[in-house]
């Protein structure tokens, strides 16, 4: 064995006899070579790699040395204190408040006053968050002009900056129409004035500015916006609340006797972040704090300490979820919430953290996605659903997560409801249209929507002759459909319940109950859909899809696992050259594992498990789904199909309809499900009933 | 200044998501042995819904029951899932317990633990041996009512709890799933420690440290 002194590296001497591994230490090391190894990681600046070969051992063993040295604390990592400190009581903020981003800066910088350390930050938050295209609606304030003087977002395009207040006569050096104009300047936007007062004298004067063709222009762009900047001023004497003139003192005196506290966007809250209604009300032209809290990324920028009751009543109303502050100010909202020992916390989270970490001698490997936020991706996902098709179902509430088809409950018709979690794309909103079902919920990935959604979407559904519930057969889904099932009873609709259990791999014959529900859902939807469509009884239309779901056979193989966006890595692990067979739709491990064959091989496996079951005579019909479960290209689909149609076909069983592609996945897993759905006289016409959803269209 | 009973349970859940969070890569490399890998991912969402919602509650003024109620339901609608409606069954049962006295009395604790107990079980029409939380829950429970008829003061009585659930979960190694995803993988989820037993432990490992010191 030999080492090979392959990089450059300062005071280490290499040994002169290389037969054995250890003599490459030298001596001050002692004989540990836990420590031999750090010095070189650490202070050498060498790869795992190159230390394997000075050392004589293999990568894996550097890896686990330094690991294990990490935890039997031979190697401290340090973080300046005053930094780490705003890092973690970032980090509290953000978890406690369930922010989007929290900012904190040190407070251990004197050469700068507070605003312009806010300014500052607020200037680098405002550069990561602002995107083209974005409309911002911008707040008065001194930290607020702050941010505007220090602010440089070159390259952004199509930035519309809207004054969030009207303007005031007031003389002091931070007017919204100033505010507004140096954010517009800095980002390079098209500025929106609000070409109104912010307060005016009465009622009816409001009334009629808001009337007035430009202000309602300019409050439309203010409604359209997708992110907010603003400042909070508390109700001390001293604050630019009072010096600035904005308010009348009169006014301020009758909000503070109903405990204001702070005041977002020109309007007053409570401790509790409540709105407090007052004189001012009805006479201010401006962003209403309910605009406010529709918009998607609201980033307040405030500090010092006589804050810290407005920030945590603004915290605690919802107003902002990003926040930018100081670290003294961080602790006071902390310490003002009962949040205690943020110190402590954050160390003990951090040892806990690294122990599951320092025990892998593995390297991780993640999979690349297109993802903004993996805490968003479902939002984010149904927003491009609801834009993209927009013509043919729209969400019932803020949330996106029911969806109703436009041209789909009517009165005297079963409403037909469906759902299960993300992750399943196009399934389950691509059946959501006419002839199909009528509303979706959408939960987490792989997770049931809880009652919430689903108690929309049946409301939305009802046509006065009952709803029917139809979805896959899982724990999850089960308890929360029921719960809402209960519910919607409770309100005077009754609910049917079909669960749909063609995964014929998932269970023995014997425990058909017990089977799942994958991709021939596809089938049990078209006739539920179709059945409701053509106005049969609630009762009918359970029996007929009972039926279609009794007659759907499905197999899924699964030849890579899936990914989730949170982790990006693979949820389990798959041999190089293994398979699994009865694979379902969760990423959850197949039933049996194989080593890799042919298409046709795996195909006649799937297709002989699903004739042990179907039973067909010649002369039969049947329809045929051939599903990716993500990552599988059509190509290799289309060879499944092509043996399908054969094993079917020397049966003399036709095909009389087929779907080949992306019906039902996983989302990134590599593999496919074969279904099928053996039909009668009645599933056929059920079958060929006109439908128009995303994924299915029949005419 | 001690806390009111509100405060403490508001307390007790910022404290159970802090662990959670802690062991959330731990409870998900348990699930992708045996489910979809999601667990880890699931409860930390769930308890930080819980966190901000009670966030936003006015802690003096409300009472403990109103706390678990509002949890549970914070609870729920983050989650979905099948952990959704089984914690939130949970924490609604545990909240009827202070409804009848709103305080943290010893009895309390562990009638809270027995009420806990049977949400799941009624929710999700579990036993004991099926390798699911309840494995947990169940032994916690028995632990805790052997306990209080002992006489055991709160420090020991947590501490049987304690001791009670990590055997419990750690028993379910040796089980075959019967219920939930697992259920499907037949013998192949032998030799795996359930995800929601042992998030089941560190729920109450966190109950623990904040109820015994109260």
């Amino acid at each position: 064995m030999t080492v090979k002194q392959a990089q450059p590296r300062k005071n280490v001497s290499s040994k002169d006899n290389p037969s054995e591994p250890f003599d490459a230490m030298p001596l001050r090391y002692g004989d540990d070579p836990y420590v031999w190894a750090c010095w070189l990681y650490y202070e050498d600046g060498m790869t795992q790699g190159d230390i394997a070969e000075a050392m004589g051992i293999s990568r894996a063993t550097v890896n686990s040395y330094l690991a294990e040295a990490r935890e039997r604390g031979i190697v401290n990592i340090s973080i300046e204190p005053a930094r780490l400190a705003s890092l973690t009581v970032a980090q509290e903020l953000k978890r406690h408040f369930g922010l989007v981003d929290c900012l904190v800066v040190p407070s251990d910088d004197k050469a700068r006053s507070l605003i312009e350390r806010l300014g500052g930050a607020g200037a680098q938050a405002l550069q990561r968050l602002l995107k083209s295209g974005d409309t911002i609606a911008v707040a008065w304030g001194r930290t607020v002009l702050s941010i505007g003087e220090r602010a440089l977002a070159p390259g952004l395009q199509d930035v519309t900056v809207v004054q969030a207040t009207g303007g005031t006569r007031a003389s002091f050096g931070y007017t919204p129409e100033l505010c507004a104009s140096s954010i517009a300047d800095a980002v390079g936007g098209k500025l929106i004035n609000i070409s109104a007062p912010a307060i005016v004298s009465s009622n009816d004067i409001r009334d009629m500015f808001m009337r007035e063709p430009l202000i309602e222009s300019q409050f439309q762009t203010l409604a359209r916006a997708n992110k907010a900047l603003f400042g909070i001023s508390s109700l001390r004497p001293n604050s630019t609340i009072h010096t600035s003139g904005f308010f009348e003192s009169v006014s301020l005196q009758d909000y503070l006797a109903r405990n204001a506290v702070g005041v977002v966007a020109g309007r007053f809250i409570d401790g509790h972040g409540r709105a407090i209604s007052g004189p001012l009300d009805e006479r201010t032209i401006g962003i209403s704090l309910e605009m406010l809290k529709n918009i998607e990324l609201r980033i307040a920028v405030a500090g010092g300490f006589d804050k810290v009751p407005a920030i945590l009543a603004m915290l605690r109303g919802g107003y902002a979820n990003v926040l930018i502050t100081d670290a003294a100010t961080a602790r006071g909202i902390l310490n003002a919430d009962g949040v205690p020992e943020i110190d402590q916390r954050g160390a003990h989270r951090g040892r806990v953290d690294s122990l599951p970490a320092a025990s892998k001698t593995t390297q991780r490997i993640y999979t690349k996605k297109f993802l903004n936020n993996p805490d968003r991706v479902v939002d984010e996902l149904l927003e491009g659903i609801v834009k993209s098709h927009v013509h043919l179902l729209h969400p019932i509430d803020k949330s996106h997560r029911a969806l109703v088809a436009r041209n789909g409950p009517r009165s005297g018709k079963v409403g037909l409801v469906i759902g299960g979690g993300a992750g399943h794309e196009p399934g389950f909103y691509g059946y959501v249209g006419k002839g199909l079902a009528d509303a979706v919920a959408i939960g987490n990935i792989f997770s049931s929507p809880p009652p919430g959604p689903i108690l929309r979407c049946t409301e939305a559904a009802s046509g006065g002759e009952g709803v029917l519930f139809v979805y896959g057969n899982y724990a999850g889904d089960v308890m929360n459909f029921e719960m809402a099932a209960e519910m919607a009873e409770a309100k005077g609709i009754p609910v049917r319940t079909v669960l749909t259990t063609d995964d014929i791999a998932s269970s023995p014959l014997e425990d058909r109950e017990g089977r799942r529900g994958v991709a021939g859902n596809l089938f049990i939807f078209k006739v539920a859909g179709a059945a409701c469509d053509l106005g049969f009884s609630l009762a009918k239309c359970e029996t007929l899809t009972r039926k279609a779901n009794d007659r759907t056979y499905t197999v899924g193989v699964a030849l890579e696992p899936c990914s989730m966006p949170q982790t990006r890595r693979h949820n389990f692990d798959i041999g190089p050259d293994d398979i699994e067979f009865g694979m379902g739709i969760h990423g959850e491990p197949g039933v049996v594992r194989e080593k890799m064959m042919t298409a046709d091989a795996i195909t006649d496996r799937v297709m002989d498990r699903i004739f042990s079951e179907m039973k067909p005579a010649a002369g039969d019909q049947v329809a045929v789904l051939v599903n990716s479960f993500g990552a599988t290209p059509l190509m290799e689909l289309y060879i499944l199909f092509r043996r399908v149609e054969q094993r079917l076909n020397a049966k003399g069983v036709t095909i009389v309809a087929n779907w080949v592609g992306h019906y039902c996945t996983s989302l990134d897993m590599v593999g496919a499900s074969i279904s099928i759905l053996h039909l009668d006289d009645e599933l056929t016409v059920l079958l060929n009933h006109p439908c128009d959803s995303v994924t299915l269209k029949m005419s | 200044m001690t806390d009111n009973a509100a405060r403490v349970i508001g307390r007790m859940f910022s404290d159970i998501s802090i662990a959670i969070d802690a062991h959330k890569d731990h409870l998900t490399a348990l699930d992708g042995a045996i489910g979809d890998a999601d667990h880890g991912i699931t409860m930390s969402l769930g308890f930080n819904a819980v966190t901000n919602e009670l966030a936003g509650m006015d802690l003096d003024h409300v009472a403990a029951s109103a706390v678990l109620a509002s949890a549970a339901a914070a609870f729920l609608n983050a989650v979905g899932a099948s952990t959704g409606p089984l914690y939130a069954s949970a924490f609604l049962q545990a909240a009827k317990v202070l409804e009848k006295s709103e305080t943290l009395s010893l009895e309390n604790h562990v009638e809270m633990i027995v009420a806990m107990t049977a949400g799941i079980q009624e929710r999700g029409k579990g036993q004991r041996g099926d390798k699911t939380m309840l494995d947990a829950w169940i032994p916690a429970t028995e632990a805790a009512i052997k306990a209080q008829n002992d006489g055991a003061d709160v420090r020991v009585l947590w501490n049987e709890v304690i001791h009670a659930a990590e055997a419990g979960a750690n028993a379910t190694r040796s089980m075959v799933a019967a219920r939930g995803r697992a259920a499907r993988l037949g013998e192949r989820s032998l030799g795996h420690v359930d995800p929601g037993a042992a998030s089941a432990v560190i729920i109450l490992r966190a109950m623990k440290n904040r109820l015994d010191f109260s």
